[in-house]
Protein backbone atom coordinates (compact mmCIF):
# COMPACT_ATOMS: atom_id res chain seq x y z
CA UNK A 1 0.00 0.00 0.00
CA UNK A 2 3.02 2.27 0.59
CA UNK A 3 4.16 1.61 -2.55
CA UNK A 4 0.92 2.68 -4.67
CA UNK A 5 0.97 5.96 -2.13
CA UNK A 6 4.33 6.92 -2.98
CA UNK A 7 3.48 6.02 -6.90
CA UNK A 8 0.75 8.22 -6.73
CA UNK A 9 2.73 10.95 -4.83
CA UNK A 10 5.35 10.82 -7.51
CA UNK A 11 2.79 11.10 -10.18
CA UNK A 12 1.32 14.12 -8.64
CA UNK A 13 4.45 15.76 -7.99
CA UNK A 14 5.58 15.52 -11.65
CA UNK A 15 2.77 15.86 -14.08
CA UNK A 16 1.17 19.03 -11.98
CA UNK A 17 3.48 21.13 -13.82
CA UNK A 18 2.96 19.94 -17.49
CA UNK A 19 -0.09 22.16 -18.36
CA UNK A 20 0.87 24.34 -20.78
CA UNK A 21 -1.09 24.34 -23.76
CA UNK A 22 0.21 21.86 -26.69
CA UNK A 23 -0.62 19.57 -29.26
CA UNK A 24 -2.39 16.29 -28.32
CA UNK A 25 0.09 14.44 -31.05
CA UNK A 26 1.67 12.05 -28.38
CA UNK A 27 -1.61 10.60 -27.75
CA UNK A 28 -2.87 7.68 -29.85
CA UNK A 29 -5.96 9.12 -31.07
CA UNK A 30 -6.35 5.73 -33.14
CA UNK A 31 -6.49 3.66 -29.49
CA UNK A 32 -8.57 3.55 -26.93
CA UNK A 33 -8.27 2.29 -23.27
CA UNK A 34 -10.85 1.65 -20.99
CA UNK A 35 -10.33 1.91 -17.24
CA UNK A 36 -12.24 1.37 -14.42
CA UNK A 37 -10.80 2.62 -10.82
CA UNK A 38 -10.81 5.85 -8.10
CA UNK A 39 -10.00 9.34 -8.96
CA UNK A 40 -6.88 10.14 -6.31
CA UNK A 41 -6.27 13.68 -7.99
CA UNK A 42 -8.22 16.59 -9.69
CA UNK A 43 -6.32 19.27 -10.77
CA UNK A 44 -9.24 22.05 -12.00
CA UNK A 45 -6.55 24.18 -13.98
CA UNK A 46 -5.50 26.35 -16.93
CA UNK A 47 -4.89 25.38 -19.51
CA UNK A 48 -5.58 21.74 -19.11
CA UNK A 49 -7.53 19.79 -16.46
CA UNK A 50 -5.85 16.58 -15.30
CA UNK A 51 -7.00 13.91 -13.15
CA UNK A 52 -5.60 10.90 -11.61
CA UNK A 53 -7.08 7.61 -11.62
CA UNK A 54 -5.76 4.16 -9.45
CA UNK A 55 -7.17 1.40 -11.51
CA UNK A 56 -8.60 -1.52 -10.05
CA UNK A 57 -6.08 -4.51 -9.56
CA UNK A 58 -6.40 -6.92 -12.40
CA UNK A 59 -6.16 -10.57 -11.12
CA UNK A 60 -2.46 -11.16 -9.46
CA UNK A 61 -1.32 -7.28 -9.77
CA UNK A 62 -1.99 -4.08 -8.05
CA UNK A 63 -4.18 -1.27 -9.04
CA UNK A 64 -2.07 1.40 -11.76
CA UNK A 65 -1.76 5.33 -11.59
CA UNK A 66 -2.99 6.81 -14.75
CA UNK A 67 -2.45 10.60 -14.93
CA UNK A 68 -4.97 11.41 -17.52
CA UNK A 69 -5.32 15.32 -19.39
CA UNK A 70 -8.51 17.62 -20.52
CA UNK A 71 -9.39 20.43 -22.53
CA UNK A 72 -9.22 23.96 -20.67
CA UNK A 73 -11.76 24.53 -17.57
CA UNK A 74 -13.86 26.79 -19.83
CA UNK A 75 -14.67 24.38 -22.32
CA UNK A 76 -14.99 21.73 -20.09
CA UNK A 77 -17.57 24.48 -18.24
CA UNK A 78 -19.15 24.88 -21.85
CA UNK A 79 -19.67 21.29 -22.08
CA UNK A 80 -21.65 20.50 -19.01
CA UNK A 81 -18.71 20.21 -16.11
CA UNK A 82 -17.96 22.14 -12.96
CA UNK A 83 -14.63 21.81 -11.02
CA UNK A 84 -16.72 19.49 -8.57
CA UNK A 85 -18.01 17.00 -11.29
CA UNK A 86 -15.51 14.38 -10.67
CA UNK A 87 -14.38 14.25 -6.63
CA UNK A 88 -11.26 12.55 -4.93
CA UNK A 89 -12.78 9.19 -4.50
CA UNK A 90 -15.45 9.09 -6.64
CA UNK A 91 -14.99 5.57 -9.03
CA UNK A 92 -15.41 5.99 -12.16
CA UNK A 93 -14.90 4.36 -15.62
CA UNK A 94 -12.73 6.38 -18.41
CA UNK A 95 -12.20 6.30 -21.78
CA UNK A 96 -8.93 7.87 -23.18
CA UNK A 97 -6.41 7.97 -26.47
CA UNK A 98 -3.52 6.46 -24.42
CA UNK A 99 0.41 7.72 -24.86
CA UNK A 100 2.00 6.31 -28.07
CA UNK A 101 5.13 5.49 -25.80
CA UNK A 102 2.62 2.76 -23.25
CA UNK A 103 3.22 4.59 -20.54
CA UNK A 104 0.13 5.25 -17.84
CA UNK A 105 -0.96 8.64 -19.66
CA UNK A 106 -3.96 9.74 -21.49
CA UNK A 107 -5.90 11.58 -23.59
CA UNK A 108 -9.73 12.06 -21.24
CA UNK A 109 -12.38 10.86 -23.93
CA UNK A 110 -14.97 10.33 -21.58
CA UNK A 111 -15.99 9.69 -17.76
CA UNK A 112 -18.82 7.68 -16.41
CA UNK A 113 -19.49 8.02 -12.94
CA UNK A 114 -20.42 4.36 -11.43
CA UNK A 115 -22.41 5.40 -8.79
CA UNK A 116 -24.92 7.40 -10.61
CA UNK A 117 -24.52 6.52 -14.09
CA UNK A 118 -23.78 10.53 -15.13
CA UNK A 119 -21.69 10.41 -18.59
CA UNK A 120 -19.43 13.55 -18.70
CA UNK A 121 -17.34 14.35 -21.97
CA UNK A 122 -14.12 15.33 -22.09
CA UNK B 1 -29.66 49.90 -44.60
CA UNK B 2 -28.96 53.05 -46.37
CA UNK B 3 -29.93 54.92 -43.69
CA UNK B 4 -27.76 53.04 -41.17
CA UNK B 5 -24.75 53.59 -43.19
CA UNK B 6 -25.32 57.59 -43.24
CA UNK B 7 -25.67 57.75 -39.68
CA UNK B 8 -22.13 55.72 -38.96
CA UNK B 9 -20.65 58.03 -42.47
CA UNK B 10 -22.24 61.22 -40.49
CA UNK B 11 -20.87 60.12 -37.07
CA UNK B 12 -17.42 59.35 -38.24
CA UNK B 13 -17.56 62.36 -40.08
CA UNK B 14 -18.09 64.19 -37.16
CA UNK B 15 -15.01 62.53 -35.53
CA UNK B 16 -12.76 62.87 -38.43
CA UNK B 17 -13.76 66.91 -38.21
CA UNK B 18 -13.60 66.93 -34.29
CA UNK B 19 -10.37 65.12 -33.73
CA UNK B 20 -7.45 66.57 -32.92
CA UNK B 21 -3.78 66.42 -33.98
CA UNK B 22 -2.42 63.98 -31.64
CA UNK B 23 -5.59 61.73 -29.70
CA UNK B 24 -5.44 62.29 -26.18
CA UNK B 25 -9.00 61.00 -25.21
CA UNK B 26 -11.15 58.34 -27.40
CA UNK B 27 -13.42 60.15 -29.73
CA UNK B 28 -16.30 58.35 -30.15
CA UNK B 29 -16.63 56.94 -33.91
CA UNK B 30 -19.89 55.38 -33.88
CA UNK B 31 -23.36 55.54 -33.27
CA UNK B 32 -23.59 53.08 -30.54
CA UNK B 33 -26.57 51.69 -31.90
CA UNK B 34 -25.46 51.32 -35.35
CA UNK B 35 -22.49 48.32 -34.86
CA UNK B 36 -23.41 45.13 -34.84
CA UNK B 37 -24.06 42.66 -32.66
CA UNK B 38 -20.85 40.58 -31.39
CA UNK B 39 -22.00 40.20 -28.12
CA UNK B 40 -21.76 36.97 -25.97
CA UNK B 41 -18.87 34.54 -26.14
CA UNK B 42 -17.25 33.18 -29.71
CA UNK B 43 -15.25 29.65 -29.75
CA UNK B 44 -12.97 28.50 -32.91
CA UNK B 45 -14.63 26.21 -35.14
CA UNK B 46 -11.55 23.69 -34.57
CA UNK B 47 -12.77 21.79 -37.76
CA UNK B 48 -12.50 25.16 -39.98
CA UNK B 49 -8.80 25.83 -38.80
CA UNK B 50 -8.19 21.98 -39.47
CA UNK B 51 -9.75 22.39 -42.71
CA UNK B 52 -7.68 25.78 -43.42
CA UNK B 53 -4.43 23.82 -42.59
CA UNK B 54 -5.12 21.35 -45.04
CA UNK B 55 -7.12 23.30 -48.04
CA UNK B 56 -4.83 26.90 -47.70
CA UNK B 57 -1.37 25.80 -47.76
CA UNK B 58 1.10 29.09 -46.16
CA UNK B 59 3.11 30.34 -48.95
CA UNK B 60 6.53 29.43 -46.98
CA UNK B 61 9.26 30.85 -48.03
CA UNK B 62 11.91 27.76 -49.33
CA UNK B 63 13.49 27.63 -45.50
CA UNK B 64 10.70 28.12 -43.55
CA UNK B 65 9.23 25.36 -45.60
CA UNK B 66 11.38 23.09 -44.43
CA UNK B 67 11.16 23.98 -40.80
CA UNK B 68 7.30 23.76 -41.25
CA UNK B 69 7.50 20.27 -42.63
CA UNK B 70 9.85 19.09 -40.17
CA UNK B 71 7.63 19.97 -37.55
CA UNK B 72 4.93 18.09 -39.17
CA UNK B 73 6.43 15.54 -39.14
CA UNK B 74 7.36 15.42 -35.61
CA UNK B 75 3.99 16.05 -34.73
CA UNK B 76 2.72 12.73 -36.96
CA UNK B 77 5.42 11.04 -35.25
CA UNK B 78 3.68 11.26 -31.72
CA UNK B 79 6.53 14.11 -30.77
CA UNK B 80 4.90 17.12 -31.26
CA UNK B 81 6.84 20.74 -30.09
CA UNK B 82 4.87 22.52 -27.78
CA UNK B 83 4.95 26.11 -29.62
CA UNK B 84 3.27 27.76 -26.87
CA UNK B 85 4.24 25.14 -23.92
CA UNK B 86 6.38 27.96 -22.19
CA UNK B 87 3.05 29.69 -21.81
CA UNK B 88 3.84 33.05 -23.68
CA UNK B 89 1.01 34.15 -25.66
CA UNK B 90 0.18 32.58 -28.93
CA UNK B 91 0.39 35.89 -29.88
CA UNK B 92 -0.82 37.87 -32.99
CA UNK B 93 -1.59 35.89 -35.80
CA UNK B 94 -1.51 32.18 -33.43
CA UNK B 95 -4.25 33.53 -31.57
CA UNK B 96 -6.28 34.44 -34.57
CA UNK B 97 -5.44 31.27 -36.02
CA UNK B 98 -4.76 28.41 -33.81
CA UNK B 99 -6.42 28.86 -30.49
CA UNK B 100 -9.18 26.27 -28.91
CA UNK B 101 -9.99 29.35 -26.45
CA UNK B 102 -13.17 31.31 -26.13
CA UNK B 103 -13.20 35.16 -26.70
CA UNK B 104 -15.26 37.70 -26.24
CA UNK B 105 -14.97 41.20 -28.27
CA UNK B 106 -15.62 44.85 -26.12
CA UNK B 107 -17.40 47.97 -27.64
CA UNK B 108 -16.16 51.54 -26.58
CA UNK B 109 -16.47 54.55 -27.45
CA UNK B 110 -12.27 54.58 -29.31
CA UNK B 111 -11.64 50.78 -29.25
CA UNK B 112 -12.93 47.47 -29.59
CA UNK B 113 -10.78 44.62 -26.80
CA UNK B 114 -11.10 41.44 -27.34
CA UNK B 115 -10.42 39.05 -24.18
CA UNK B 116 -9.74 35.80 -24.50
CA UNK B 117 -9.81 32.65 -21.80
CA UNK B 118 -6.19 31.63 -21.76
CA UNK B 119 -1.97 33.29 -22.06
CA UNK B 120 -2.72 34.64 -18.25
CA UNK B 121 -6.18 36.02 -20.26
CA UNK B 122 -5.50 37.32 -23.71
CA UNK B 123 -6.05 41.03 -24.51
CA UNK B 124 -6.01 42.98 -27.98
CA UNK B 125 -6.61 46.78 -28.30
CA UNK B 126 -8.12 48.21 -31.44
CA UNK B 127 -7.98 51.80 -31.68
CA UNK B 128 -11.00 52.66 -33.87
CA UNK B 129 -10.73 56.74 -32.41
CA UNK B 130 -8.86 57.16 -36.28
CA UNK B 131 -5.40 57.72 -34.91
CA UNK B 132 -2.60 56.86 -36.66
CA UNK B 133 0.28 53.87 -35.77
CA UNK B 134 2.98 55.11 -34.18
CA UNK B 135 5.87 55.48 -36.31
CA UNK B 136 7.93 53.25 -34.28
CA UNK B 137 5.82 50.93 -31.76
CA UNK B 138 7.43 49.28 -29.11
CA UNK B 139 7.14 45.70 -29.85
CA UNK B 140 4.45 43.35 -28.51
CA UNK B 141 2.84 40.12 -28.52
CA UNK B 142 -0.45 41.37 -29.93
CA UNK B 143 1.56 44.36 -32.42
CA UNK B 144 -0.32 47.86 -32.48
CA UNK B 145 -3.66 47.55 -33.86
CA UNK B 146 -5.81 50.37 -35.74
CA UNK B 147 -9.51 49.67 -36.89
CA UNK B 148 -11.88 51.31 -38.26
CA UNK B 149 -15.43 50.33 -39.41
CA UNK B 150 -16.99 49.38 -42.97
CA UNK B 151 -20.46 48.91 -42.34
CA UNK B 152 -20.57 45.83 -40.53
CA UNK B 153 -16.93 44.83 -41.20
CA UNK B 154 -14.05 45.80 -38.41
CA UNK B 155 -11.14 46.50 -40.71
CA UNK B 156 -8.34 45.64 -38.64
CA UNK B 157 -4.86 46.82 -39.02
CA UNK B 158 -1.78 45.50 -37.09
CA UNK B 159 1.89 46.09 -37.08
CA UNK B 160 4.55 46.06 -34.31
CA UNK B 161 4.31 42.55 -33.28
CA UNK B 162 7.65 40.71 -31.89
CA UNK B 163 9.27 38.84 -34.77
CA UNK B 164 9.35 35.94 -32.17
CA UNK B 165 5.54 34.95 -32.67
CA UNK B 166 4.20 32.43 -34.76
CA UNK B 167 2.60 32.12 -37.72
CA UNK B 168 1.52 28.19 -36.53
CA UNK B 169 -0.67 26.06 -38.08
CA UNK B 170 -1.24 24.21 -35.50
CA UNK B 171 -0.11 24.02 -31.72
CA UNK B 172 2.69 21.94 -32.48
CA UNK B 173 3.69 23.34 -36.20
CA UNK B 174 4.99 27.01 -36.80
CA UNK B 175 7.57 29.25 -37.87
CA UNK B 176 8.59 32.88 -36.16
CA UNK B 177 7.49 35.63 -38.21
CA UNK B 178 11.41 37.06 -38.47
CA UNK B 179 9.79 40.79 -38.11
CA UNK B 180 8.13 43.60 -40.34
CA UNK B 181 4.98 41.66 -40.29
CA UNK B 182 1.62 43.27 -41.46
CA UNK B 183 -1.81 41.80 -40.12
CA UNK B 184 -4.78 43.19 -42.30
CA UNK B 185 -8.18 41.61 -41.07
CA UNK B 186 -11.76 42.21 -42.16
CA UNK B 187 -13.94 40.97 -39.36
CA UNK B 188 -17.76 40.39 -39.67
CA UNK B 189 -20.93 37.99 -38.72
CA UNK B 190 -20.94 35.21 -41.39
CA UNK B 191 -24.65 34.47 -40.28
CA UNK B 192 -26.24 35.08 -36.64
CA UNK B 193 -23.77 32.89 -34.51
CA UNK B 194 -20.63 32.82 -37.07
CA UNK B 195 -17.87 35.53 -36.71
CA UNK B 196 -15.63 35.40 -39.65
CA UNK B 197 -11.94 36.66 -39.43
CA UNK B 198 -10.49 37.36 -43.02
CA UNK B 199 -6.79 37.96 -42.50
CA UNK B 200 -4.21 39.01 -44.96
CA UNK B 201 -0.98 38.21 -43.66
CA UNK B 202 2.63 39.65 -44.30
CA UNK B 203 5.91 38.74 -43.33
CA UNK B 204 8.30 38.97 -46.13
CA UNK B 205 11.54 37.15 -43.84
CA UNK B 206 9.08 33.91 -43.88
CA UNK B 207 6.22 33.98 -46.62
CA UNK B 208 7.10 34.36 -50.50
CA UNK B 209 3.47 36.52 -50.92
CA UNK B 210 0.56 37.74 -48.34
CA UNK B 211 -1.23 34.64 -47.08
CA UNK B 212 -4.96 35.22 -47.41
CA UNK B 213 -6.92 33.18 -44.65
CA UNK B 214 -10.24 33.24 -43.27
CA UNK B 215 -11.34 31.48 -39.29
CA UNK B 216 -14.40 31.12 -37.92
CA UNK B 217 -15.71 31.79 -34.73
CA UNK B 218 -19.38 30.34 -33.10
CA UNK B 219 -21.53 31.92 -30.53
CA UNK B 220 -21.62 30.05 -28.05
CA UNK B 221 -25.85 29.78 -26.70
CA UNK B 222 -25.41 27.14 -24.34
CA UNK B 223 -25.74 27.10 -20.62
CA UNK B 224 -23.31 28.14 -18.99
CA UNK B 225 -21.05 30.08 -21.93
CA UNK B 226 -18.78 32.48 -19.59
CA UNK B 227 -15.32 32.84 -19.96
CA UNK B 228 -13.47 31.81 -17.37
CA UNK B 229 -9.88 33.06 -15.77
CA UNK B 230 -7.22 31.09 -17.60
CA UNK B 231 -4.34 31.68 -16.68
CA UNK B 232 -1.45 29.61 -18.41
CA UNK B 233 0.98 29.68 -15.67
CA UNK B 234 -1.79 28.36 -13.02
CA UNK B 235 -0.73 24.52 -14.68
CA UNK B 236 2.78 24.46 -13.18
CA UNK B 237 2.12 25.25 -9.52
CA UNK B 238 0.53 23.20 -6.82
CA UNK B 239 -1.98 24.67 -4.40
CA UNK B 240 -0.33 23.79 -0.53
CA UNK B 241 0.16 24.82 2.56
CA UNK B 242 3.38 26.21 4.09
CA UNK B 243 4.72 25.13 7.55
CA UNK B 244 3.23 28.14 8.84
CA UNK B 245 -0.35 27.40 8.00
CA UNK B 246 -0.58 29.56 4.65
CA UNK B 247 -2.49 29.00 1.24
CA UNK B 248 0.45 29.00 -1.04
CA UNK B 249 1.21 28.29 -4.80
CA UNK B 250 4.27 25.80 -5.18
CA UNK B 251 5.96 25.21 -8.40
CA UNK B 252 6.52 21.65 -9.63
CA UNK B 253 8.82 19.92 -12.36
CA UNK B 254 7.37 20.31 -15.85
CA UNK B 255 8.82 18.85 -18.79
CA UNK B 256 10.29 21.22 -21.29
CA UNK B 257 7.51 20.54 -23.83
CA UNK B 258 4.85 21.30 -21.69
CA UNK B 259 3.34 17.62 -22.00
CA UNK B 260 2.19 15.23 -19.37
CA UNK B 261 5.02 12.83 -17.34
CA UNK B 262 2.81 9.82 -17.07
CA UNK B 263 3.52 7.53 -14.15
CA UNK B 264 6.35 5.45 -13.64
CA UNK B 265 5.64 2.24 -14.85
CA UNK B 266 5.52 -0.35 -11.61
Amino acid sequence: MKRILAVIALVAATVAGARAHHSSAMYDQDKTVTMRGVITQVRWTSPHVNFSVLTDPARGQTGMAWVLEATSPGNLQRSGWTRTSLKVGDRVSVVVAPLRDGTHGGWCRGVTLIESGKKLEC
Amino acid sequence: MACRQLIVLVALAAAACSRPATTARPTPDTVATSLPDWSGIWVPDIGDQIGQMKGNPVPWTSAAAVEAQRLTEAEAAGHPKGLFANCLPEAMPSWMLVSHNALEILFTPGRVTMLGESDGNRLRRIYTDGRPHPPDPDPSFHGHSIGHWEGDTLVVDTIGVFPQTYIAISEAVGVPNNGDMHIVERIHLAGSDVLLDELAITAPHVLTKTWNTTRRFMRQTGANPDILEGVCLQGSFAEQTDAGGDAVFVPVPHTDEGNPVPPPTP
